[in-house]
Parts: C-alpha cells; structure tokens; sequence
C-alpha cells in the first residue's frame, strides 16, 4: 500500500502544453477515477507516472520515495506501477498464464498459485493454455487486468479498462476489479470517459481540463457541485440532467 | 465452356512450370549410377557438410547482422537514421559471386589489404597479415554481409509493427528494454525472422558463383563437377534431387513460420511504436552498427572493384560489355512483361473465380522460386531436348529456354506485387463497374491494369535484379557465345582475371542499384502514406 503524490508537472509537445503545472495525490488503497475532454492530458499523465515518459519539470513520489523529478528517474521497469491499456496489449506469443506470470520473478515458488488465484477472480481458468487470439475482447481485458495485478504493483495505473467491452459484461468486470483492487489494498489511478465506471469502481473522482486538475472528490461531491459551468456541462451532456447521477449515486450508496 | 477457356491455360501453365522440378524428382526412380559409389567415398559427405556448415554459418551471421540493425532503425532515433534505413539495403546490389571476387582481391596474401598492411607494419613481402577467405569462414562472411537485407527488411517490418503498448506493458512489468527486447520483440518477431533465415538458406544452397570462385566443395558445385567433370547426367541429376529435397524441408518450415504470422501479428494494439531517442555514446554505437554492413558489403567491395577497374584496367569499357548490358537488360525485361503478363492473367481469373484449385495452381507455381537454379537449369534442359526430340526443333540453347527458366525461378515475385495489387482494389469497383455495362475483359483493361501500374513496376523491377544477378541458370541454358553480365564476370573470374571481371562486376552493381533505389524511394512512400 503506497500513495503518490505528483507535483507541478509540466509537460509538453511542439504544440503546446499538455500537463500545466498539473499535481495530484492519490491515496493509500484508494481508486481514484481522471475524467476529462480528450486531449486533456489523462493518458499522458498516466504514461510519466508509469515513467514511459519524462516530465520537463516537477516531480513524482511514491510512499517516501521519490521516483521522478530533475535529478532522479528510476526506470519504468524498476518502479512496481502497473499499467493496464484500452487495447489490452496482451503478448501474443504467450499463453495466458504465461501472459499472467510474465511480471513475476522466477524464483517465487507461488508464482503459479499467484496465477491461478487470479484466473478465478477474473473467471478465466478454463482460458490458461490458449492463445490471447482465442479468447474474446471481454476476456482478453480481464487477462490484462490479472497481468498487470499479479506482481502486486504498489500503484496500478488504468487507461480506460472496461471501454471496450461488452455492456453486458462491463458490470461483472468492475465489481470483480474493485474486489481485488480493495482486498489488495492498490492505490489505483483509472482513466475513463464512462461515469458508470467512475461511480461503480472509484473512491474519488479527479476532473482534468487543460492539464491541471480542477478538482477532486468523492463522485458525489463532484457530480452535485460542479466547481464550474464546464464541469457541470460534461455531466449534463452526458445524461441530460444531473437527477440521473444523484439517483445513481443513491443507488450506489444503497448497495 | 466459360469455365474452360480460364481454367485450362491456367492448368497448361501450372503443369509446365512444374515439370522442370518434377524431371528432376523422377530422376530419383532412374537407375543409380557406379558413380554414386564413388561419390559416397569421396566427397558426398564433404558436400553435406560443407553446404551445412555454411547454412548454419551464414544464418547464424544474418540473424546478428539483420536483427541487430533492424531492431536499431526500427526502435531508436538518431543522427542518420533515415539514411541508415534504406542505405542497409544497399548489398542487396551485390550479388555473393562478386562480393567474392573483391574479397579475394583484397584479401588473397597478394591482394590490397594485405599490402597496405605488410606498408603500414613494416612486414616481409611474403608475411600474410590477413587470413585467406578462400575458405568457409570467408565464404560465410561474404554470403552474411550480402544477404543480410533479407532479414533486416522482414525483421525491420516485424518491428515496426508491433505495438507500443506491449512494450510499455512489459517494461511496467518490470523488464528492460534489453529484456524487452529478447522476452517480446524477438519472440513476437520470430516467424517473419525465421522465414527469412529460411530465403537466405536457400540462396546459400543454391549458390554457385562463391563456392566455386572459393573451391568449397558444396551440393551445388558437386552437382557441376558430377555433370561435366563425370560426364554424367543422371548422377547430376539426382544430386540435385537430393538439394532439391533439403529446399522442400526449408520450405515447408518456412511456410509453417508464416502461417504462425498470423497469430503472432493478432495483437490486439495496433498503437504505432515511439522511437527511443538516442544520444552521446549509445548514438555513435547505433552509428557504428548500422555503418558497418554497409561499409563491408557494399563500400569495400565496390570500391576494390572500382580500383580495379580505374586503375589497373581502363579498357573494361567495350563493345563486349555494352553487348552484355545489353543482353542482361533486355532478358529481364522480356521475362519480366511475360511473367507479369502471365501472373496478371492468373490473378485476374482468381479474383473472379475465387477457387481453390486456381489458388492451388497458383501457389504451386510460385514454389518455382524454392527450387535451387543450377537444379531448375538442369529440369529445364532436360524438358527442352524432350520437346526438341519429339517436334524436332532446336530450343535447347535458345534464349527461349533460358527465359523460361527465369520465368519458372522468380515467377513468385513479381505474381506477389500483382497479388497484392489486386487485393487493393476493392471488388465494389468490379460490380460498379459491371452494372454500368461493362464486361469481364473491359474492366480488367479500363479498371484493374490502369489501378495496377505501380504493381506492374515494382514486379517489374524486383524481377529485373534478379535476373541481372542470376548466375546458374544463365551459364547453363544460355546460348552458345551469348554472355550476359553475370556470365562475363564469372568467366573472367573463373580464370583469375579478376582486373577484367571488374567491368561487369561495376555494371552489375550499377544496373542492380537503379530499380533498389527506385524500390526503396516506393517503400518510403508507401510508409508515409
């Protein structure tokens, strides 16, 4: 269980900035859900927290350490983040235990049983000795989630997981990644454009607009008292009025 | 009737582009000489070895060579990389017989290096500082260094297609780029690799020109020796039935490999991979690996050759290797317009006839180009004294039989630039343009043709370097005093007039770079697009 703490992060392409002066603080064990237009910024952050690229100034902390700032940069593969992607980026030479074992260190004797546990949560035993190929879309993403789980990163980093799935299959999907998420105890960051992810799966909701976080809270808070008309227009256009989330939230909180 | 009148050509041509290989198989059933007894004491074993240890010397050279180059250009950003890209496709212009040629000049005891050397250290007139590359060390240094471009263009495209996504997964998991490297890329990339491993093993077996200019005894320079120094046929012949048994087993792995491609390319990312930029001293080691192939198979062999040719030479430039260019060219291109034609007419009746059978026809004729040439030579040969025999006329010997050989040996090339001409056009065109009234034959001449020029051109193109560099076949089937460009550098170098077989050697690589260049310049388009 580690938090991160992001700080002032700059960041930018030949057009422009895309993280401005951005920070956040993500919570021991909490999933927190980024929100925000296209092109805000959330995958690029998600990619300098990961360490796949490096910010021009500010700086990154897990626990008490710091991971990235204009000094230090520990390599992508030495900092225990996860990364689950959209496109699930399964290797497509391995079997899917293969595929699932493939973050764990070889010499941990409970490799295969760490494996297997996860197969059951995600409900993906039968699927252990085929190809990535052979499974559908809705499956595939749950190998990816178990992949990304099985080294138990300290954070787990998410860009859209439950976008290209099966609307059917969405609901099991969520409910079976914020059970081990929270009997793990992995401070999560997720990327999503569906509020239904956000309500369902995060303890907090962060908006991103121009490369900085406007705001931060319990979905609640941040549904029902938008800080600007922006915010509170992405919510309408989403749904049409903001009864629908109050009754959902309710709904939420009632389960 | 329909039916008939495109199934049958399509049948006649596939049988006859078959029967070269199959009278070269059936010559298994032939009676096995007193020769063979002879073979099998002396030198057959020396045969199997050498061709093996060169398979395995040269594979294990192209894969160090191409992989190494090809996961650079493909993976990492630095100064001179768009150079690089196409540049390392340069020794694709040298064919291995001539790149021996100048290896021999510059390494034999006398050769340049070895003087400059014997200068530079102050060395005896009879000090040798180079080892000799007459042999198969040497051999396999000069097939590694000029058939590289197959694995680093197949690898190159291997790379360049996997997804970014799954080397940013794997590196959250904890693996470095080099673990990366050899735990994904290679593995995913491991069909396309080991299916060009198969092409360059095959070019290694069917070799003939730097085997023999290196006296390494090998199935193919066996196969030579057993027909005119034996004087006999048949043994010949079922020599080469064996080499032609070794290229099936290649084949067959070679297909397999691909049909594994199309699981290892089902990745489920498609996110284009981000260059890593490369700077200070991993930039000059990228510069350094990339330059070195480039300089040793192409650089040092062209220069040693232009040396020759400027400064020991100047009369190389005559009326005889005008007539070889000449000859050379215009082969390839009468070959090339038939093998185009006929793939197009192949692929326009499988476009509408969509059957299996003609795409069984038409994989089997591109097999052709599997077939090691000094064996398709001798098939060929044997077919047309059959046919002179029966018609009483003379093809042995023509130019016929020799372009048909070429057609039979490289089919497989231009067919694939038509194929996949054909597949970009998308069949709505053909209803649209049916139900505007036209028929079968108009829209294949006012649709497809106009839609498959730069098809046309690549076949065309790919074709002709092949047939410029082709040794074998040509020295076999060519007639009698009809030298061809790569005939006049082997006759000049088989009699260790290396100065003369300058001249061809230059114009070979000059004739050869013109459509690489121009296929490149189409690659990087495509690319763009």
């Amino acid at each position: 269980m580690s938090n991160l703490i992001a700080s002032d992060i700059l960041y930018s392409y030949s057009n422009g900035p895309v993280l401005n002066s951005l920070s956040i603080e993500l919570i021991d064990g909490e999933i927190t859900c980024l929100i925000g237009e296209s092109g805000a910024g959330k995958t690029t952050l998600l990619r300098i927290i990961a360490g796949l690229e490096k910010q021009i100034s500010g700086e990154i902390r897990i626990g008490n350490q710091v991971i990235s700032n204009d000094d230090i940069f520990i390599d992508p593969h030495k900092r225990q983040v996860g990364l689950v992607v959209q496109e699930r980026a399964l290797f497509p030479h391995l079997k899917i235990i293969d595929n699932i074992c493939f973050g764990l260190d070889d010499t941990k004797i409970n490799k295969k049983s760490r494996a297997k546990y996860l197969m059951e949560i995600f409900k993906i035993e039968k699927y252990e000795n085929s190809y990535p190929h052979e499974i559908s879309s809705g499956e595939q993403q749950r190998v990816s989630l178990a992949r990304a789980l099985a080294p138990s990163p300290k954070i787990l980093l998410m860009d859209e997981p439950f976008s290209s799935i099966d609307r059917a299959l969405k609901f099991s999907l969520r409910q079976d990644t914020k059970k081990i998420l929270k009997d793990e105890e992995i401070t999560t960051l997720m990327v999503s454009h569906d509020f239904n992810d956000a309500l369902e799966v995060a303890d907090k909701l962060a908006i991103i607009d121009q490369g900085k976080i406007v705001q931060i809270g319990q979905p609640r808070d941040v549904v029902l008292n938008p800080i600007n008309n922006q915010i509170k227009k992405q919510f309408l256009c989403e749904t049409g009025d903001l009864i629908y989330w109050q009754s959902k939230i309710d709904e939420k909180n009632n389960l | 009737m329909k039916n008939f009148f495109s199934l049958f050509p399509t049948t006649l041509i596939g049988i006859f582009f078959s029967i070269p290989a199959i009278i070269i198989f059936l010559s298994l059933f032939q009676d096995f000489s007193s020769n063979w007894n002879h073979l099998i004491d002396t030198v057959l074993f020396e045969y199997f070895f050498n061709s093996f240890k060169l398979f395995l010397g040269v594979s294990i050279g192209v894969f160090i060579i191409g992989v190494s180059t090809a996961w650079i250009v493909s993976t990492c950003d630095f100064k001179g990389k768009d150079f690089f890209s196409w540049a390392l496709v340069l020794p694709f212009s040298i064919p291995p017989y001539i790149m021996a040629y100048a290896f021999t000049g510059l390494f034999d005891s006398y050769g340049t290096a070895n003087d400059i050397a014997r200068i530079i250290f102050n060395l005896g007139e009879d000090y040798t500082f180079f080892p000799s590359v007459r042999s198969i060390g040497g051999a396999i240094i000069v097939f590694s260094f000029t058939l590289y471009p197959y694995v680093y263009l197949i690898a190159q495209n291997a790379f360049s297609n996997q997804s970014r996504d799954i080397f940013d997964v794997s590196r959250t998991l904890g693996f470095s780029r080099t673990k990366t490297f050899f735990k994904v890329a290679l593995p995913i990339a491991r069909p396309a690799i080991v299916a060009s491993l198969m092409l360059v093993g095959m070019e290694v077996l069917s070799d003939f020109g730097a085997v023999e200019h290196f006296a390494i005894p090998t199935f193919t320079s066996g196969i030579f020796r057993t027909w005119f120094g034996l004087n006999d046929l048949v043994t010949a012949k079922q020599l080469a039935s064996l080499l032609f048994l070794i290229f099936l087993i290649l084949i067959l792995i070679e297909k397999y490999s691909r049909r594994k491609i199309v699981y290892s390319s089902s990745s489920t990312s498609n996110r284009e991979l981000i260059p890593t930029p490369l700077k200070g001293s991993k930039s000059i080691l990228a510069i350094m690996i990339c330059s070195l192939p480039i300089i040793i198979g192409f650089l040092v062999p062209f220069i040693q050759l232009l040396y020759w040719a400027i400064f020991h030479e100047s009369s190389f430039i005559n009326i005889e290797l005008f007539y070889s260019i000449y000859n050379s060219i215009s082969l390839a291109i009468v070959g090339g317009l038939f093998c185009i034609a006929t793939a197009t007419f192949i692929n326009y009746v499988l476009r509408i006839k969509r059957s299996k059978y003609l795409s069984f026809i038409n994989k089997s004729i591109t097999s052709g180009y599997g077939i090691p040439g000094i064996v398709l030579a001798l098939g060929v040969l044997n077919l047309f004294l059959v046919i002179d025999n029966y018609f009483n006329i003379l093809l042995t010997g023509s130019l016929i039989g020799l372009i048909f050989a070429y057609m039979v040996k490289f089919y497989a090339l231009p067919n694939s630039s038509i194929e996949s001409g054909f597949k970009k056009i998308p069949n709505i065109l053909d209803d649209v343009a049916s139900s505007l009234g036209k028929p079968k034959n108009k829209i294949l001449n006012n649709v497809h043709i106009p839609l498959l020029k730069k098809s046309f051109l690549i076949a065309m193109l790919v074709f002709m370097i092949e047939v410029i560099k082709e040794l074998p076949i040509t020295l076999i089937l060519r007639p009698f005093n009809f030298n061809t460009l790569s005939v006049s550098a082997y006759s000049y170098a088989s009699d260790e007039r290396m100065i003369e077989a300058a001249g061809p050697s230059i114009a070979i690589v000059m004739v050869c770079l013109i459509p690489i260049i121009i296929l490149i310049k189409f690659m990087r388009n495509n690319l763009n697009e």
